[in-house]
């Protein structure tokens, strides 16, 4: 007895206990599929996706599982060929794939974004024009919570397609400052004093080395890049309360922040002098003459 | 200072200033050290608490678990061989209170100028708290408030000769004793092939009669996700 034997009229009509006997076995075979599938790509996907995402994969490898074995053995059984089945479905495929595109694509583009992992949740990332941490990745959206404390959902395909800029990924990451003293002050006086300061910070990391070094000579200032590491999650911090630090300290260092200014020259302005200078020697004589009448 | 003490308890010196004052049920912690100070109140019918080092990696914030040591003098050791060698490493204390039989750690305080590093690139590397220690072949003296000393057997197992500047330790396996005049703890560093090493401890005192240290990464019923430590991004 095969398969197609089961399909045939002659059990259709005989042996309906038989049939029901062999779905339930068919939907327990399935089950019993589907539940070692899902422990197999457990295995091998737990290291690799956050639990959450794991299970609602895994429950998609489950129920699928279980429509294709609906599908394809017992739909047969009851009489209705899968052929069928399938210009049906390809019909209403049409109509709902016209009709669900952009959640498909977002389904689709959440499910590459769990396995690739571009973005944790607690991360602090930058999404196209969109900057803050990340509150939640579901297979639809992802939920941005910005640093004014507002609720932002963007559809997983907009993430997917856009750059991501992961803020926290690596654990260090450097910033910089552009601190510009006066021409008379002394730059190596300066840049001691700077590296003094960075040294004392504890989270200004000791390697990769910082740098404090003369870049270039500007308008109105000689201008020090300062360059510091610093772990990914203690980095605005250090940067927030380092920049002043060494303003206040050069101040006090007597190395002042240079400003914009101009010295003006005036072409004429000997000429002038000099005309003032004889007009004041004129009046002298006259005043000198009225006095000897 | 290290040990257990029967409240009301006061410590006074030109670094530290540490105090525990009853009031009924309720005990007032103070303490004030290098410019920081701590104030706290606890509730608890216990009278004791415990000093004693921790492992140096909590302050001034919890954001590793290793530490690293950075030679200032390299050390070349021929194939398979070995060697002992003494590291100097910062002490972290920590302070302890008991209650209904469970200690918890109430404060960390340290007397060393605190500094961070990265071990490897920012994209695989690992964030450890730096320390830079001379290397000695006999045991350096020490103050145990400020510096502790680890003994460490460094096993070059593999068949070349091998150059080491810096030793990265997990805290998670830190076996720390101590008594009054030193605070310690013993390690071994197995260099393997490809300019790899593994680090670890071994849970023994460097000498008799010196007291464990409480862990307080054990206390804090912490993921123990492994003792050992494989530097793989340089030695």
């Amino acid at each position: 007895m095969n398969y197609t034997d089961l399909t045939s009229p002659f059990f259709d009509s005989s042996t309906i206990i038989f049939k029901i006997i062999v779905i339930i076995w068919i939907i327990l075979f399935t089950i019993f599929i589907g539940k070692i599938a899902t422990i197999r790509f457990r295995r091998s996907l737990k290291d690799k996706m956050s639990k959450d995402h794991l299970e609602i994969i895994l429950k998609i490898i489950h129920y699928g599982i279980i429509g294709a074995m609906i599908a394809f053995l017992i739909l047969p059984l009851l009489g209705i060929q899968p052929s069928s089945l399938l210009v049906v479905g390809s019909i209403a495929g049409i109509v709902i794939g016209f009709a669900s595109q952009s959640i498909v694509s977002n389904l689709i583009s959440g499910l590459f974004l769990m396995i690739e992992r571009p973005i944790k949740v607690e991360d602090n990332v930058n999404i196209g024009d969109i900057s803050g941490t990340v509150e939640d990745i579901s297979i639809i959206s992802t939920i941005i919570r910005n640093y004014d404390g507002l609720y932002i959902r963007i559809p997983n395909e907009k993430v997917f397609t856009n750059t991501i800029t992961n803020y926290v990924s690596n654990v260090a990451r450097r910033f910089e400052y552009v601190v510009g003293i006066e021409y008379k002050c002394d730059a190596d006086k300066a840049i001691k004093i700077i590296k003094d300061i960075i040294e004392a910070n504890p989270f200004a990391l000791k390697n990769p080395a910082p740098q404090a070094f003369v870049d270039n000579l500007g308008d109105n200032a000689v201008n020090i890049i300062v360059r510091i590491w610093a772990p990914s999650t203690e980095w605005y911090g250090v940067k927030m309360e380092t920049l002043w630090i060494i303003k206040k300290t050069l101040g006090e260092n007597g190395i002042e922040i240079a400003f914009p200014q101009r010295t003006i020259w005036f072409a004429n302005e000997l000429k002038n002098k000099n005309e003032n200078e004889n007009e004041n020697e004129n009046e002298n004589e006259n005043e000198n003459e009225k006095a000897g009448d | 200072m290290y040990g257990s003490h029967d409240i009301p308890v006061r410590f006074r010196d030109d670094r530290l200033t540490l105090s525990i004052e009853v009031e009924g049920d309720v005990k007032h912690y103070s303490r004030e050290c290098l410019g920081e100070k701590v104030e706290k109140t606890i509730h608890s019918k216990d009278n004791r608490i415990l000093i004693n080092p921790v492992e140096p990696v909590n302050t001034p914030k919890d954001i590793t678990s290793y530490l690293l040591i950075d030679f200032e003098k390299p050390v070349i050791i021929e194939p398979e061989t070995s060697i002992k060698i003494y590291l100097k490493f910062p002490v972290e204390i920590g302070i302890f209170i008991s209650g209904k039989k469970k200690i918890e750690i109430i404060d960390v305080l340290t007397l060393v100028n605190q500094k961070f590093t990265l071990y490897g690139t920012p994209r695989h590397g690992i964030i450890c708290k730096y320390w830079s220690s001379n290397v000695y072949v006999s045991m350096p003296t020490t103050d145990p408030m400020y510096e502790g000393v680890i003994q460490l057997e460094i096993i070059n197992t593999s068949t070349h000769w091998t150059e080491v500047t810096k030793a990265v330790f997990n805290a998670y396996a830190m076996k720390i004793y101590y008594n009054d005049d030193i605070v310690s703890m013993q390690a071994k560093m197995k260099i393997m092939a490809g300019e790899n090493a593994e680090t670890d401890f071994v849970n023994l005192p460097l000498k008799s009669s010196m007291r464990k240290s409480v862990e307080l990464y054990t206390t804090r019923i912490a993921p123990v996700l492994g003792t050992k430590f494989v530097m793989e991004n340089g030695l």
